[in-house]
């Protein structure tokens, strides 16, 4: 099976070719009189370091960065002229690279550059030869308690084990027992349905289920638990909100961010993955190494090799600078955000912090770093986005194997009048580029802008003719990686500069987590694939851990370890280190099920106490790290939104075809594109909203939801006046208020009713008496205040949906206890 | 609630410590300034480390990078030199380029400033020229981030969430700090890992064309803040609405005790219900008198748009709010037309900033409100294309005014040509550091604990320039 990248031009990787044989007499003088004055006096104003001017990411300067290339490829291959670029460009044999560009060079200097190549481009300029030492002891390293591998504990002792549901509780119930506290009771059944439904699909209980519940509760506690959690793990809504928590720490988003912040109209077939794989309980393992390496596993069909693709978008959707005047830059700078992505979500590892130096924390050397940037450097990342002027670096996309049968064709119409105006277009630019010497002042910044906003909109043509086939049948694409062309090692750079290449490092891994010899990078690969295995072996120590504390951070609000995304020396230590041991064997055992880490959590008897206070208890542990209670959690931005759709009845469960970004296409953010434009009305679940860098949907972003540039493991929960102020004005609340109450007063006639309706809908319980009464008061005060600026019946719908409103505004509407 | 309970601490502290949402009293034992902080509600004023003479801060923020030796860096040499090739490299053909404006001393002070500002230069003796400015990156985004939160790099907090954390503020009825129409990352006005109470309020405002030439359709010149007023239902209808909201939140915290969360929304609701009102007031200029706008420049088609955004920074010092950004965003980046629109730009801002200065001096309270000027960073003496000037973060120049800084007063120098800060070099580190000092902040001290770490603006970075303190 052959993957076809939807490509126009490849750029290859420049690595720094080894010169270290000592120059002859004859090679230094042919250097200093021939070649040194040419560059010096031709080259150096546009290609040096030194003067600060480093057009097309070419300098050509000191022997280090001539060898290192430009964005277009390798300026000078030893030994062959017709495959430098230099000697292509000064020889003027191609028309895109003619240099310099004013003043062409003498023949006689072209050839004596030609020779010079030939003679294998001995070059005198010697700078230091630089090698990057480590100080770092990785024996000593590997005593730190998270780098040592996960042990099946011994199940402790408790005074108690009648409280014990399962193995969980014995560790939980013995750190209390050892700290003289006890754990709270159990919390209600209506208490205990809610907390689950919003721990497992991220929505409430409908009215129906409540009840529902609590007559299987009457019945058997244990087995009314047992079966809600089976159906609530086979909901489609457990991937919906299992797979956010995925791409919370994925930084999933559909734009660059950054600068230009171009959008990446095909990254919502990422989100759809990642739901789809919790869905189907796709092995973590699994889960992993197709993200990493999915383009390099073996696939049975199209259907699975498409997947495995789209999953590589993982590598793909990071911030980029697109405006980065250096392709080297840019593409070190690609790596290590693929780098630092990849250790922090898995491993819980901050190891992009030795790019420029060892770690200054935990036992990772800087040639670590570059072992693994190595392998990603041998790999090629393929995001989309339309070049223009802001944009130097847009990239190509992946054409996926299975066509999009929802995709429409564009009629041939259509087609034609695109060429049509790209080749108008073209002619102008021809006219423009001869008028342009004649040019002076202004009127010569005013050609060049307007030269530069027609090749922007070529650019856009060019993206819509190219998205689809002769047919105008659309072509699907993803973002992803490939391996590249020559996969190689990587020099350490010296404090990250990329000028200042050090010695070669052997790509691998991460060595402190490696107890055995490094497996063995097949030749003519990238490396990908082994990473791959690497990482989701039983052997690392982290893999597992990170993610059994990700359940189970999700679950109680609070990790074992609680600096989920920082399992090193800085991060925080673990209240429960053998329950996160247990929980990390059991993980793997259980063949890395996401769903049986969940089922067995969510069925021990801590994850069923209640919230109570507990004065004593607050004065020993305020932070309830020993978990004597339940935590008393905010809901998140996703689950407050979903469950005012959910209580007004206007909730779309269905999954939306794409993404309004998909719909909207290349666009660069701010520019053509405003908050207005992304913030528009949908009723489908938050997941599906556009997750735009810097232009976040107000509802998601006003409720504390992940700032997607990083990865993020724990949101923030913060209670501020912008948020109240949204409960109290925004359109969306004041509309779903006016449907939920049009909704009860179409169901129910009495006011009683409709108020234990509306509870039963916003808190999950019936009001208490109290409440039914002080809601009657407000509708006392309230519809009088109402009913004489209108009629009577508008007065009544007014009064029910401020009331339902007012139920969304509350404290309990937004937490759980 | 038994007495048992209120033992624990008082109600009304908890009520307060709670409004950041954050688990105030948790982390109370973490660090000084977060004991403090909880100790008292985390937007209680508080005193600074040590007695200063600046309150409040106006920042007004240049995006885009203007030019210093056209405006405040007099560079005779770089007239002499005019069109010689520079020593630092630069564009094809790039040559050095003389200022095509004059400069002139101005005041008692004899302080240079250049014709483009002769509003300003009437305030000569009340400003202090930072003259040796440096800063780490020579692109838009990052330095914009770096002059704003010390770091290019990483998600930190913002200058004016650090104020408000350290010094907290004076209304209760307005957000502490407060953002003008920003421009770019919201990062630049953001808490980070500060409690997000800090973060600055956006208020979208008065910039007709937000996006400079490119313009966005239908600008108007009212101000945005979103859902800042109720569609549906009258002040006395919401009231009844919130009174509700708010009886339903107490039965909440009725049922248990310290819920920090449920307090901090019985917070937010009052604070955003007194928002609604006091917010559109603070913004509603029709109660200034015609000479105030005039000396703003308002109404006047240059000047109107900064020139509201300056008098509006006055409203909101005035009213207490502690730390007030404004943005002048129709750009400074004057690779081609330096000529052409260095005028507009200066003119745009130059009765505004000269007005707001006079206005803040005849209501006494220039001497504790400091008035800071600056762009992410500068740009180089050789030319682009003959009518523009490069990105240059080796030397540029900023300005203070008031609240304890030395007026009439420049620091530091850059070298002949105003390329390379020379003399007495104040990178973005001192410059935070500086501001902090005029607060009354030591920025050593002024520290937050994050992640395991003792967290602050400077970093490991900063030197106070007690050279210009007044």
């Amino acid at each position: 099976m052959r993957l076809s990248v939807f490509s126009i031009s490849v750029f290859s990787i420049s690595l720094l070719h080894a010169q270290d044989a000592p120059l002859t007499q004859e090679q230094l003088a042919f250097f200093e009189s021939k070649i040194r004055p040419v560059l010096a006096d031709a080259c150096y104003e546009c290609h040096s370091n030194e003067g600060g001017r480093v057009k097309g990411g070419l300098a050509l300067d000191t022997r280090e960065a001539l060898f290192l290339g430009g964005d277009s490829g390798d300026a000078v291959v030893p030994g062959h002229p017709d495959d430098s670029l230099l000697w292509a460009a000064i020889s003027y044999t191609d028309p895109d690279y003619e240099m310099p560009p004013k003043n062409r060079l003498d023949p006689a200097i072209v050839s004596d550059f030609k020779k010079w190549i030939e003679m294998g481009a001995p070059d005198p300029r010697v700078t230091e030869k630089i090698i990057v030492k480590s100080e770092i002891d990785i024996e000593k390293g590997r005593e730190f308690w998270s780098f040592q591998k996960p042990k099946n504990p011994p199940v402790p002792e408790v005074e108690k084990p009648d409280w014990a549901n399962n193995v969980i509780d014995y560790y939980i119930l013995a750190k209390l027992e050892e700290k003289s506290m006890a754990p709270a009771v159990d919390a209600s059944p209506e208490t205990l349905v809610r907390r689950l439904y919003f721990d497992l699909i991220g929505l409430p209980p409908t009215p129906e289920q409540q009840v529902q519940f609590q007559k299987s509760w009457a019945e058997n506690p244990h087995s009314a638990l047992q079966s809600e959690v089976e159906k609530l793990l086979a909901s489609p809504g457990y991937g919906e909100r299992w797979g956010r928590h995925w791409l919370d720490v994925a930084r999933y988003a559909e734009s660059t961010g950054k600068e230009t912040n171009m959008t990446y109209p095909h990254a919502w077939r990422y989100r759809d993955y990642v739901i789809d794989s919790f869905n189907e309980d796709k092995p973590y393992d699994r889960f992993i190494a197709e993200q990493i390496a999915g383009d390099l596993l073996p696939a049975r069909d199209d259907v699975t090799w498409q997947e495995n693709l789209i999953a590589t978008g993982f590598l793909a959707m990071g911030t980029k600078g697109l405006n980065q005047e250096s392709g080297h830059q840019f593409r070190m700078d690609v790596v290590d955000e693929q780098i630092d992505t990849m250790t922090q979500a898995i491993l819980g590892l901050t190891v992009s912090c030795a790019r420029c130096h060892d770690h200054k924390f935990d036992p990772v050397p800087t040639t670590d770093y570059y072992a693994l940037a190595g392998i990603f450097l041998s790999s090629e990342t393929f995001f989309g986005t339309v070049p223009n002027a802001q944009n130097k670096r847009s990239s190509d996309l992946l054409l996926l194997p299975v066509p999009d049968p929802f995709g429409e064709p564009m009629a041939e119409r259509e087609i034609a009048a695109l060429e049509e105006r790209r080749a108008s277009m073209r002619r102008e630019m021809i006219e423009l580029r001869q008028m342009r010497d004649s040019l002076t002042g202004n009127a010569a910044g005013d050609a060049l802008q307007k030269a530069l906003r027609m090749r922007n909109q070529q650019q856009i043509i060019n993206a819509k003719l190219q998205g689809v086939d002769e047919n105008g049948m659309p072509k699907t694409f993803a973002m992803g990686v490939q391996d590249g062309a020559s996969p190689t090692d990587t020099n350490v750079l010296l404090r990250g500069e990329i000028d200042k290449p050090a010695q070669k490092v052997s790509r691998g891994f991460v060595q402190v987590l490696y107890h055995d010899e490094m497996p063995e990078i097949k030749s003519g690969s990238s490396g990908r694939r082994e990473l791959a295995e690497w990482i989701t072996s039983k052997e690392n120590a982290l893999t597992a851990r990170v993610m059994a504390n990700r359940v189970w951070l999700n679950l109680f609000g609070r990790g074992i370890v609680n600096s989920p995304d920082n399992f090193g020396t800085t991060g925080q230590a673990p209240t429960h280190p053998e329950l996160l041991d247990y929980l990390a064997v059991r993980f793997m055992e259980n063949g890395w099920s996401v769903k049986s880490l969940i089922r067995e959590i969510v069925l021990s008897r801590t994850y069923r106490m209640s919230s109570d206070f507990n004065s004593k208890y607050y004065t020993m542990d305020p932070d309830n790290n020993y978990l004597w209670r339940a935590n008393q959690r905010r809901l998140d931005a996703e689950a407050i939104r979903d469950t005012i759709l959910a209580a007004s009845g206007t909730l779309d469960r269905s999954r939306p075809r794409g993404s309004l970004i998909a719909e909207i296409g290349d666009a660069r953010v701010g520019i053509r594109l405003n908050e207005r434009d992304i913030d528009k009305p949908s009723e489908h679940r938050s997941v599906y909203l556009p997750v735009v860098r810097d232009a976040l949907p107000e509802a998601l972003a006003l409720f504390d939801f992940a700032e997607p540039d990083v990865v993020r493991g724990s949101r923030e929960s913060t209670n501020v006046p912008s948020q109240a102020l949204y409960m109290m004005n925004n359109s969306f609340v004041t509309q779903q208020a006016k449907a939920m109450a049009e909704d009860l007063i179409a169901k129910y006639d009495s006011p009683r009713e409709r108020i234990g309706a509306a509870f039963r809908r916003a808190y999950g319980r019936m009001p208490t008496s109290d409440e039914v009464e002080s809601t009657m008061n407000f509708f006392r005060e309230f519809f009088p205040a109402s009913v004489a600026s209108s009629d009577r019946a508008a007065a009544v719908r007014l009064t029910m949906a401020t009331f339902c409103q007012g139920l969304f505004s509350s404290a309990e509407f937004r937490y759980l206890y | 609630m038994t007495s048992q309970h209120l033992s624990l601490f008082s109600r009304r502290n908890a009520l307060k410590a709670a409004s950041s949402g954050f688990g105030y009293l948790a982390f109370a034992a973490i660090a000084d300034e977060q004991a403090r902080a909880a100790a008292r509600g985390p937007l209680a004023p508080k005193d600074p480390h040590f007695p200063a003479r600046a309150k409040r801060v106006i920042f007004l923020s240049m995006r885009g990078a203007p030019s210093h030796v056209d405006t405040f860096d007099y560079k005779p040499q770089l007239t002499k030199d005019h069109g010689k090739a520079g020593k630092y490299g630069g564009t094809r053909g790039a040559m050095l380029l003389k200022s095509p404006w004059e400069f002139n001393q101005h005041g008692k002070s004899g302080l240079w400033i250049s014709e483009l500002f002769p509003g300003l230069a009437k305030h000569a003796d009340d400003l202090c020229l930072l003259r040796s400015m440096q800063t780490d990156q020579p692109n838009h985004p990052q330095a914009t981030l770096q002059m704003h939160t010390g770091s290019f790099q990483f998600v930190r907090p913002s200058l004016g969430s650090w104020s408000l954390y350290g010094l907290g503020t004076e209304n209760s009825n307005l957000p502490g700090f407060v953002t003008l129409n920003p421009f770019g990352s919201a990062q630049n006005y953001g808490s980070s890992f500060l409690p997000a109470i800090y973060q600055g309020s956006k208020i979208s405002a008065a910039a007709r064309r937000p996006f400079g030439n490119r313009g966005r359709r239908g600008g108007d010149d009212s101000l945005k803040i979103p859902n800042i007023k109720s569609e549906h239902l009258n002040p006395e209808q919401q009231r009844i609405y919130l009174d509700y909201v708010q009886s339903l939140n107490k039965n909440t915290l009725d049922k248990n005790v310290h819920q920090p969360g449920v307090e901090g929304i019985i917070e937010s609701y009052e604070l955003a219900f007194r928002m609604q009102d006091s917010l559109p007031e603070q913004v509603d200029l029709s109660g200034e008198s015609q000479e105030t706008l005039d000396l703003y420049g308002i109404g006047k088609t240059n000047t109107d748009a900064f020139g509201k955004q300056c008098l509006l920074a006055r409203r909101f010092v005035e009213s207490g709010v502690r730390f007030v950004e404004i943005t002048h965003s129709s750009g400074w980046d004057h690779h081609r037309n330096l000529k052409n629109d260095m005028e507009k730009n200066c003119a745009e801002i130059d009765r505004p900033v000269a007005g707001l200065l006079a206005d803040l001096k005849r209501r006494d309270m220039l001497k504790d409100t400091l008035v800071i000027w600056a762009g992410e960073f500068g740009r180089t003496p050789h030319g682009q294309g003959g009518d523009g000037r490069d990105h240059n973060n080796k030397g540029y120049t900023t300005w203070m005014a008031g609240g304890g800084v030395k007026g009439g007063f420049s620091y530091g120098a850059t070298d002949e040509h105003g390329y390379e800060a020379v003399e007495n070099k104040m990178h973005i580190h001192d410059w935070h550091a500086t501001i902090f000092h005029l607060l009354g902040l030591d920025h050593q001290k002024l520290t937050y604990n994050y992640a395991g770490r003792d967290f602050r603006l400077t970093d490991v970075h900063g030197y106070v320039a007690k050279e210009i303190l007044s």
